[in-house]
């Protein structure tokens, strides 16, 4: 009954009727926000795939989310380390249990053994999308042909993979450039005397270039030195300049004399890093992955860094120079700290690897999810390291949730992606696990397994920019506006731990109906708005009036 | 209390089974200023064998009667009308206040002529616009709002189950045109038409592309939204969940609750979750209900010889092509949640089964006519589609400066005008006096017709106004 009563008895009622929600469930910050139920169904939708080797892969195994098929639909690409790297095509009926089937890449038996992780990008702008493949050797430039098979490009491209333990990668689209630029970290320099202390390999910097022929190619990179053992980078735009800048999160456990790194990457000129003088602030953690959004949407995107204790989430510092780059950690005002396990009875520090902003449960909040798992069995840290899954609440905070909702597996994770593989609008997961299946997650909602509720309402949206280089618009930021709250996501390709995605970007609506959708494109135009509906795929093509609608096709075809 | 009542023997036999459907409350003495004074659990509503229809239109009727007061939660000082949950900027001075609302503390208060759930005068119109962050609109500016009148609700439960048919008919479409571009392999173009009315085409390509540039006066979601003057509403029921926020500051639960905003009490009136599901159910029910507008019966025989003329003429010189004298509807169950609310509004996967009220067992809808089919034939004079309807030439219905909802601002859904005999005065905002006047401000599409009416015959003329005059709310 509601507060139905006048004098005390109201009051009394309606004091009832106000009181929050339990402040804490199970010693944690409880979720005002909807929990959504994670259905683990790796083995039944027939992922069989593990993620092993000696030493160097107790880092990587990174997984691609990209359609290589043309269906629109995400297929998976899974780094195996000493197994070989497996392409899952998506066969998932729209709505209902996920279903993967294994497919030949057209890589051979040694190109897809090693690998660390992988990223989609289209690199030569003909609308397939290709993948910037990690590999302790020769990286893999592999072209996309259609049909989920590859051809290696290096040759073709001009393209030297190396010989090194790469972990990282990031490109982005230089102004009048035809392909991308290239960025790839790698991890130790194993041949240096004294490895693997202080041989932290540099980073190498691949600018594309134009031949009088009209060919591209990408000669000699550019070394970014010093390298600290790079685990994950991103091309960002942090100050609102356009232009890129080149984030790295390194690995102190093997450099010296090394930190957090930000270079900037000028058009045509020689990439520098940021110093002190600049306002950077030096930050030693063990960097696995960055997650970028800009939580405020004040156009300086917000960073989570995770590492082995505290995940940093960095926001730039409001009473400095906005010009500078220097940051203030948030991680403990927002309770995105993860700094040990949430649930079980290890209350040694964990261990954070890939991370990433999306909103889960559709309210229009950004979430948080990390992966976690221990390096190998290091005795001072956590074994029983569940993933985390931190959802926003209006106030601002969040709130972890991953045992309720059900992602809390006894796994080591290292790479994952959230993409929707049955296109039902709710956002699924994919961890892959050093040493064991890869976890694949089916978000029923509100529901079950055998009976899905949605939860709120949601808008997934393709940008492209089709005749033009840079086809999938990356470096493109959508904002989504609904009532008077506006939120925005930028199209990147690079962060996480070794995984990355390119497809429909995400966005919940919570319980608008519709939203205004504009985009900045690249070159920093701003398309006009368009008005779209919730609940639905929206293509948004460069210079057209209208948004594009896509269906999958129903469950029955 | 009377439901209460009413239903001992519904719950003393369920009792052992499942929670009481009616709840009242017996704390609340006879003098008590709260409106709000029963509730429905509509989960056990819907799993017992009771008739939706008699549980919940007379909580209902009370409901849509009632004069919300502070005991109940009215008010919404820290939260805008928008219709997405919106933090006011500031709050109001007032409580109570014109444009921004709340501006209102009943629905009757409005819908009232001739009847309860009726039309209402000039004095009644609200003023409408997306997005208000505070209450600082002190003015009829028509740069900051869109005023409108409030129109009657009479037979709205066909109206929305008419609406249903259609969406589902328009996406049936889609969804053939999308499977023969894709099993073709090249583009497909479908022409689309549901109850007779044309909705422009859609073109599918085999990739599940669609392009939606060539629909006419639908959404581009194909879902046919029959509410409000501009057609931007689905449903009773998130029309009613709309409305109880912006006139009377009370907030309903599916939309302004913890699950959505993070907090009960939204609007910061010291009353959380004001408004249950239930009671969104009983208000809809009412409004499902209400009988459908009918003609005046035993006219003298020079106003009904001059209706039949009229009505004659009303079809001849095209008025008919939009206000279409009736729309075939399949079936009468009106499952309440209903099938295309989006969150924010129950949803039907929000609730285990849904209430079925069966809308053919009311008396009026049994005296309705039938098609060969057995179809009911709703006699709304209307389309349920938009149409673009002022121009330059005669922009009367162009008076608005704020498209709303995504629909231009000379653009409105055909006004339905079964009971338009009731409803003076006329147009969106209420602002013409006649029929007469009402016929010949008609621009854009229906600028044929006006004109083909303007060349009538001064008898002529009378005459059709004679039929419109013959469409009433019964009272």
């Amino acid at each position: 009954m509601k507060s139905l009563g006048p004098s005390l008895s109201a009051a009394v009622a309606v004091c009832a009727a106000l009181l929050p929600a339990p402040a804490f469930a199970n010693g944690k910050p409880a979720s005002l926000a909807p929990v959504p139920n994670f259905v683990e169904e790796a083995e039944a939708a027939g992922i069989d795939h593990v993620y092993d080797g000696a030493w160097e892969f107790f880092v990587g195994g990174g997984t691609a989310i990209f359609d290589c098929d043309g269906d629109r639909r995400p297929d998976i690409f899974a780094a195996g380390g000493k197994n070989p790297a497996k392409l899952y095509r998506n066969e998932s009926p729209t709505g209902g249990q996920l279903n993967f089937a294994l497919t030949d890449s057209g890589m051979s038996e040694k190109q897809a053994q090693n690998v660390l992780g992988a990223y989609p990008v289209d690199f030569n702008n003909d609308g397939v999308i290709d993948l910037a493949v990690l590999r302790l050797g020769e990286n893999l430039l592999l072209e996309g042909k259609g049909e989920c098979r590859f051809e290696v490009a290096n040759r073709a491209l001009g393209f030297d993979g190396g010989r090194e333990w790469s972990t990282a990668f990031s490109a982005t689209f230089e102004p009048d450039m035809a392909f991308p630029t290239l960025a790839f970290g790698n991890y130790v320099d194993r041949s240096a005397p004294g490895s693997p202390w202080g041989t932290c390999h540099d980073n190498f910097l691949f600018r594309p270039q134009t031949g009088e022929d009209g060919k591209v190619s990408y000669p000699e990179p550019t070394r970014l030195s010093p390298g600290y053992c790079a685990l994950s980078m991103l091309f960002t735009d942090w100050n609102r300049s356009g232009e890129a800048a080149l984030r790295i999160s390194n690995d102190r456990q093997y450099y010296r004399g090394g930190e957090e790194q930000l270079w900037a990457v000028p058009p045509g000129r020689a990439p520098r890093p940021y110093r002190k003088s600049d306002g950077w602030q030096h930050l030693k953690i063990w960097g696995m992955g960055i997650a970028s959004i800009d939580l405020d949407v004040d156009g300086f995107p917000e960073y989570a860094l995770t590492s082995m204790g505290d995940t940093k989430l960095q926001k730039l510092d409001s009473e400095a120079d906005e010009t500078l780059p220097i940051y203030q950690d948030i991680a403990f005002d927002l309770g995105v700290t993860a700094h040990r396990p949430y649930a079980g009875d290890d209350l040694k520090p964990s261990t954070g690897w890939h991370s990433e902003f999306q909103d889960v449960n559709n309210d229009g909040l950004w979430d948080l999810f990390i992966a976690k798992g221990n390096v190998e069995a290091m005795p001072d840290f956590a074994a029983y390291d569940p993933d985390n899954l931190l959802l926003g609440q209006w106030e601002g905070k969040f709130a972890e949730v991953g045992d309720t909702a059900g992602v809390a597996l006894d796994r080591r994770g290292r790479g994952a992606g959230l993409a929707d593989f049955n296109a039902d609008g709710l956002l699924d997961l994919v961890v892959v696990n050093r040493g064991a299946n890869v976890s694949l997650f089916r978000n029923t909602g509100r529901g079950t397994a055998d009976k899905p509720k949605q939860l709120g309402n949601w808008l997934a949206v393709e940008v492209r920019q089709p005749g033009r280089a840079n086809d999938r618009a990356v470096g493109a930021r959508i904002s989504v506006k609904t009532g008077n709250r506006t939120v925005v996501k930028d199209i990147q390709v690079g962060a996480g731990h070794a995984s990355g995605q390119l497809g429909f970007v995400h966005f919940g609506l919570g319980v608008a109906e519709r939203a205004n959708v504009r985009i900045k494109w690249p070159d920093g135009d701003w398309s006009h708005s368009y008005r779209v509906f919730a609940n639905g795929h929206v293509i948004i093509e460069r210079d057209a009036a209208k948004a594009k609608l896509w269906y999958p096709a129903p469950a029955s075809d | 209390m009377r439901r209460l009542a009413a239903l001992t023997g519904l719950i003393l036999a369920a009792s052992l089974l499942a929670p009481l459907p009616v709840r009242a409350a017996d704390t609340l003495p006879p003098w008590s200023e709260n409106a709000l004074r029963e509730d429905v659990d509509i989960d056990a509503l819907a799993a017992s064998d009771e008739d939706p229809i008699e549980v919940l239109r007379p909580i209902g009727e009370e409901l849509f009667k009632a004069k919300f007061t502070t005991l109940d939660g009215a008010g919404r000082p820290d939260a805008t009308r928008a219709i997405v949950p919106t933090k006011a900027r500031r709050r109001p001075s007032q409580v109570f206040q014109r444009l921004a609302g709340m501006d209102a503390n009943g629905c009757s208060s409005c819908h009232n002529e001739p009847v309860i759930g009726g039309a209402g005068a000039f004095t009644a119109n609200v003023f409408v616009s997306e997005g208000f962050e505070s209450a600082d609109f002190d003015t009829t500016d028509p740069q900051f709002s869109n005023e409108r009148n409030t129109v009657a609700v009479q037979g709205a439960g066909l109206i929305e189950l008419l609406g249903r048919e259609m969406t589902t008919d328009l996406r049936r479409q889609r969804g053939d045109v999308l499977a023969s571009a894709r099993a073709s392999g090249k583009p497909e173009t479908i022409d689309l038409e549901t109850k007779g009315v044309s909705f422009g085409s859609l073109t599918a390509y085999p990739d599940g592309t669609l392009d939606v540039s060539a629909l006419d006066g639908v959404d581009d979601d194909l879902t046919i939204r029959p509410f409000s003057q501009k057609g931007v509403f689905a449903s009773l029921r998130q029309f009613t969940v709309n409305a109880m926020n912006d006139h009377h500051g009370m907030q309903a639960l599916e939309r302004f609750g913890a699950d959505w905003t993070g907090t009960a009490d939204f609007d910061a009136d010291d009353h959380g979750d004001e408004v249950s599901t239930g009671q969104i159910s009983a208000l809809v029910a009412f409004q499902a209900t209400l009988p459908a507008p009918t003609r005046k019966a035993e006219l003298p025989d020079i106003w009904q010889k001059a209706a039949e003329d009229g009505e004659r003429l009303f079809s001849s010189i095209g008025c008919a092509a939009c206000h279409r004298p009736a729309l075939p509807l399949e079936s009468l169950v009106f499952h309440d949640p209903g099938p295309f609310d989006t969150a924010g509004t129950l949803r039907q996967s929000d609730v285990d089964r849904t209430l079925a009220l069966d809308l053919g067992t009311l008396a009026w809808v049994k005296a309705l006519p039938r098609d060969d089919k057995g179809r009911v034939l709703v006699p709304l004079f209307g389309d349920l589609k938009r149409h673009t309807i002022a121009d330059a030439a005669n922009d009367t219905f162009g008076n608005e400066l704020l498209a709303q909802r995504f629909v231009a601002r000379d653009v409105f859904l055909t006004s339905e005008l079964w009971g338009i005999g009731s409803t003076a005065p006329y147009g969106h905002r209420g602002d013409l006096t006649t029929l007469n006047e009402a016929i010949l401000a008609h621009g854009g599409e229906g600028t044929d017709s006006r004109k083909a009416y303007a060349a009538l015959s001064e008898d002529d003329q009378q005459a059709v106004i004679a039929f419109l005059r013959s469409l009433e709310i019964a009272e």
